[in-house]
């Protein structure tokens, strides 16, 4: 169980409506509620727009392509046990 | 990417490479194998391995391995299956054997498979995109552990209802 209430989308201030939106056309998914993640990234926007940035840039077609990005972030991620 | 078959084979490149990191970080006292003393089965297993690599050396996990003859040739059997060109091309198989490197911290992967990476055509730019998206995913996962998120993206990717290789169709 989270340590903290995630907010409802609707909880949050317009800008982060922005990102929300942002979110889901770069998973191109219409989520229901926004990814947990997505919204405990919104919380601070001085945090989560470059954190954000950052993440679009690493992910973006490239030498590599987005998929077999996407493939090396799950090695990652399984690598540092993480179910998320 | 779409299929199971490249997740199995992506899989296998993140176990074998932890499996050589361990001994090649932490064996050192064991001692490498020296060919000039080694059999001659450890000789043609390392002939193997350097050919693989195109390189005059044999990686050191191999060497410190190499004590075992028979463990050494199975476990570089393994190694050889994972690492070499089938669905998923040998190139990435390196950037995500460097991802899972320093994800892991271990330099002697990481400068490995960094070497690999290169001698197998990655410029500086593609190493930063591997290097940034390790950056990227080792935050996210370490925030995402700390506020112990509960998955929510599962079902973004389709089930692949194909069987096991040389399975019957269900």
């Amino acid at each position: 169980m989270p340590t903290v209430r995630l907010r409802e989308a609707a909880e949050y201030p317009p800008e982060a409506q922005r990102l929300f939106e942002l979110s889901k056309a770069w998973f191109n998914h219409d989520f229901g509620q926004p990814p947990a993640m997505s919204r405990v990234m919104a919380w601070d926007p001085e945090f989560g727009g470059p954190h954000g940035r950052a993440m679009k840039r690493a992910m973006s077609p490239g030498e590599f392509t987005r998929a077999e990005k996407e493939m090396v972030a799950a090695a990652v991620s399984g690598a540092s046990a993480c179910e998320y | 990417m779409t299929g199971d078959a490249v997740w199995y084979e992506a899989a296998q490149v993140v176990g074998i490479t932890n499996a050589l990191n361990v001994a090649a970080d932490a064996l050192g006292a064991l001692g490498m194998v020296e060919e000039a003393d080694a059999p001659p089965e450890t000789r043609a297993l390392f002939a193997e391995i350097r050919a693989f690599y195109e390189s005059p050396e044999v990686p050191p996990a191999f060497r410190l391995i190499a004590h075992d003859p028979a463990y050494a040739a199975d476990v570089w059997a393994a190694a050889r299956r994972a690492y070499a060109d089938n669905r998923l091309s040998r190139r990435v198989k390196e950037a995500l054997a460097f991802a899972v490197s320093l994800t892991t911290r271990s330099g002697t992967g990481t400068t490995f498979h960094l070497g690999e990476m290169r001698r197998l055509g990655v410029g500086p730019r593609g190493i930063m995109e591997i290097v940034g998206v390790t950056q990227m995913f080792s935050s996210y996962t370490k925030i995402a552990d700390t506020l112990q998120l509960e998955p929510d993206m599962g079902h973004l990717a389709p089930e692949d209802p194909t069987p096991a290789p040389g399975g019957p169709t269900r």
